[in-house]
């Protein structure tokens, strides 16, 4: 099981000043799996997402990224982040973020290429080679050489997902994947992460949006005032979810 | 003496004005940016030492930092400076001041970016520096060039100022023919020069907004 894991959390905590915004928190997602992480406004999604993709730091608790380590435990048991491991860990994971944040001056391909160029110093000709056959895999071939915003919302989160693959990670996040999206673009979404996660990724998916979760991941964590309060198959927890407060959550129309 | 005598005076001692336009901009945009990344700076003392120097340098005149900059090493510490230290004095105290107001723009651009883009960069893997020179500063350029643009102009007609300290550019020139002439023709050919050369600039300007304006965010 372990050896499968993409990404792994243990007993996570989190508190800003003094509101303790995620209480021991275990999560993972293995090669190859689709988990989307459902839960009201303020459950500690966005919290626990900024977490793994360390754009902030759990107090307590583990963060690693297959074999590699990221936290430690320190000596008064607070989680203790190495600075080098945290460099290694950033090239392990992509995120699509909500409002996708291209770089506005740089183009499509230049929005793919750079980092894997700049930052893993990758040879140049090879990395734009892959990214020619990633925008043509997604449909976004024609539009290599336009800016960001000569292009629709749905076209902006695919040359995200591309930025995103071409480091090569093992782990993929999509924060609010469908929600700028209308049925069609919803549909694609849910193809290429299928394909995604048949590729071997581990893909992580916040959510609100219950069918989409449903239909497109193996497994739903509940994430409930801090807590993930049920975590099982996607059809068991939107159908059937044995938590009190998921069953609640689930029922009520709001979010 | 003729207008065109007058003319090529003028325009001969415009070439001084010019000299300090362009030493002013070659030195204060890049000091610019060295300010406000201190004054940006998490280490708080430099970050407070910048905002004293920038507070300092648009509180006071500029004519009143030429002559500090030009009398400090004779009477603070003895040294012999040569009538060619005159020029030296006008460009550093020019390059400081403007460089404290360029810096406060940078600021307004830097702080007006979007978290997001500094958050994509960091999951990418970017470096402070590379984040910085790659993704934020080029986007900065753009929305601050109608500031800059706004600063480059009224250091046109600042470099006038050489005049309080015995810089013979053009507005000195002006000021002696109008005197020795009587005549105030001088006044208006100088104030047609330094407007052609505000035209030429605006000019510049809008050809490199327009070369920005590929993309919009």
């Amino acid at each position: 099981m372990t050896s499968t894991r993409a990404v792994s959390v243990t007993r996570a905590r989190k508190s800003f000043d003094s509101r303790e915004v995620l209480h021991d928190v275990s999560f993972g997602i293995d090669r190859g799996e689709v988990v989307s992480l459902i839960g009201p406004s303020g459950a500690g999604k966005s919290t626990l997402l900024r977490c793994l993709t360390l754009l902030d730091t759990f107090d307590e608790g583990s963060l690693s990224y297959g074999d590699l380590e990221v936290t430690s435990r320190g000596e008064d048991g607070r989680a203790v982040y190495d600075k080098e491991a945290m460099r290694q860990a950033r090239m392990r994971f992509g995120i699509v973020f909500q409002n996708y944040n291209l770089f506005p001056h740089f183009t499509v391909m230049r929005n793919v290429c750079d980092a894997p160029v700049v930052v893993q110093h990758r040879d140049k000709a090879e990395v734009e080679a892959e990214a020619r056959v990633l925008l043509d895999r997604i449909g976004l071939s024609d539009h290599a050489d336009k800016v960001p915003c000569q292009l629709s919302g749905g076209q902006q989160q695919r040359v995200a997902i591309c930025r995103a693959l071409a480091m090569k990670p093992d782990v993929i996040y999509f924060d609010e994947a469908t929600s700028a999206l209308d049925p069609k673009l919803t549909d694609d979404m849910h193809r290429i992460i299928r394909e995604l996660a048949s590729d071997g990724m581990a893909v992580g998916i916040v959510t609100h949006e219950m069918g989409f979760a449903r239909d497109a991941s193996d497994r739903i964590c509940f994430l409930f005032d801090g807590q993930i309060v049920e975590d099982g198959p996607a059809n068991q927890v939107i159908n059937d979810p044995v938590d009190p407060r998921t069953r609640a959550f689930l029922s009520s129309p709001e979010d | 003496m003729s207008t065109s005598t007058m003319f090529s005076m003028l325009v001969s001692s415009y070439g001084t004005s010019l000299e300090i336009f362009a030493l002013t901009l070659l030195g204060a945009i890049p000091l610019g940016v060295l300010i406000v990344l201190g004054r940006l700076s998490r280490f708080r003392p430099l970050s407070l030492l910048m905002q004293l120097l920038i507070s300092v340098m648009r509180g006071t005149p500029l004519m009143l930092q030429m002559f500090a900059v030009f009398f400090v090493p004779f009477y603070v510490f003895g040294i012999q400076t040569g009538t060619d230290y005159m020029f030296t004095a006008v460009i550093i105290a020019f390059v400081i001041n403007y460089a404290a107001y360029f810096a406060e723009i940078y600021r307004s651009g830097i702080q007006s970016m979007p978290q997001g883009q500094y958050e994509a960069a960091l999951v990418l893997g970017y470096s402070h520096a590379q984040t910085f020179f790659r993704i934020i500063l080029p986007q900065v350029v753009k929305r601050i060039l109608p500031a800059m643009g706004n600063e480059v102009i009224t250091l046109v007609k600042d470099t006038s100022l050489a005049f309080s300290i015995g810089i013979i550019e053009m507005f000195t020139q002006s000021r002696a023919l109008v005197a020795s002439q009587r005549n105030m023709i001088p006044f208006a050919l100088a104030a047609a020069i330094y407007w052609v050369t505000c035209l030429v600039i605006e000019f510049a300007l809008r050809r490199a907004e327009k070369k920005l304006d590929y993309y919009h965010d």
